[in-house]
């Protein structure tokens, strides 16, 4: 019983951890502007 | 007579590509390499699953010049060993001549002719060719990622790194670990002067998770679409500058292309009486016509991309 109880509290921090790394982890910000574009020949 | 070795999706894209530039191909499984009269190949294009060491020193030995895709790092490191045979007989062993390493090496000689002086490169891929190269995909992610950083060589775990990078439509976005990857090697190589070089490879969360167990899901035979994304930085005017390049076509198209029109060009040199200076080079090395094997992949069909928009 004491094992399940310290197993479920463990995942549960672990999974409060991850989820406030979640919400809280910045998202890379895509370009605003530009693309591709094909190059010419390089000869 | 040029001699391809593999008959995996890259060998054979890469054989089609020799004969359609009028090449007599001849093309042998990794079985049957050995079989092969040297006397009468001028060049090998060695394409098959495997390293690539010991098949190149035998035909660099018997007088041909040898052209390899392989992208293992300790095959690519025994390849770069290879300097003294290849100076010997006289001949030229291109190492890595696929998409990264390959295509990347000439972008960014592409790219490094639009600076006054460059210093950092910083490669991405996504995707793999056959089924040999998803295999070699999934390995790179549990190994040692090499960097080159200010004078020394970056030691960090594979899978470590998340960067987004972005690459030619369709494959847009995707997030990109460092890895066991031979980019940095054969880039050193070709560019002894950078001060700064990273390679990364794209992966899923399940990839991450799996790297260092076997392969859980066999691999597509078909391949993989796959792209290639480079970043040059250096200066200009003055100032710092980025320059960014890049493709995206199925994988094995690129490495298939990359290497027949390495075998093509070295073959062309020696035609016309101006061949290739023996030893052991990377794409993009000075001593390479650069230009003219580019311009002959975009021949081929694989559309070189630049990124504009970037200050």
């Amino acid at each position: 019983m004491k094992f399940i109880r310290r197993a479920l509290l463990a995942l549960s921090v672990a999974g409060a951890i991850a989820a406030a790394l979640r919400v809280k982890g910045k998202g890379a910000v895509p370009p605003q502007q530009g693309g591709w574009r094909d190059i010419a020949s390089p000869k | 007579m040029i001699v391809v070795a593999g008959t995996g999706l890259v060998g054979t894209h890469a054989a089609d590509q020799l004969r359609r530039r009028g090449h007599e191909v001849r093309s042998v499984s990794h079985n049957t390499v050995n079989e092969v009269d040297p006397t009468l190949t001028e060049v090998v294009l060695l394409a098959h699953a495997g390293d690539h060491m010991r098949t190149a020193r035998r035909f660099l030995d018997a007088g041909c010049n040898v052209v390899s895709v392989s992208d293992n790092t300790k095959d690519v490191l025994a390849l770069l060993d290879l300097h003294g045979d290849a100076l010997a007989a006289g001949r030229t062993l291109v190492v890595g001549a696929a998409c990264s390493p390959g295509l990347s090496g000439l972008l960014v000689s592409y790219l490094g002719a639009k600076f006054e002086s460059f210093d950092e490169v910083h490669i991405a891929v996504h995707g793999t060719g056959g089924p040999e190269c998803a295999r070699q995909h999934h390995d790179v992610l549990s190994g040692t990622a090499l960097g080159w950083h200010e004078d020394d060589w970056l030691r960090r775990p594979a899978g470590s790194g998340r960067e987004l990078c972005w690459f030619p439509e369709p494959i847009g976005s995707r997030d990109c670990y460092r890895g066991d990857l031979a980019d940095p090697l054969l880039v050193k190589h070709a560019f002894p002067h950078l001060a700064r070089i990273s390679a990364r490879t794209s992966a899923t969360r399940r990839d991450r998770l799996t790297a260092r167990l076997p392969m859980l899901t066999p691999p597509r035979a078909g391949g993989d679409m796959g792209a290639l994304r480079v970043e040059v930085r250096g200066l200009r005017n003055g100032e710092r500058a980025v320059e960014v390049a890049g493709a995206a076509h199925p994988m094995a198209q690129i490495a298939g292309s990359v290497a027949a029109s390495a075998a093509h060009e070295i073959r062309r040199q020696a035609h016309f009486g101006t061949p290739i200076a023996p030893g052991v080079l990377a794409l993009g090395d000075a001593l390479l016509p650069n230009n003219d094997i580019l311009d002959d992949i975009m021949q081929t069909g694989i559309r070189i991309q630049a990124f504009y928009g970037v200050q």
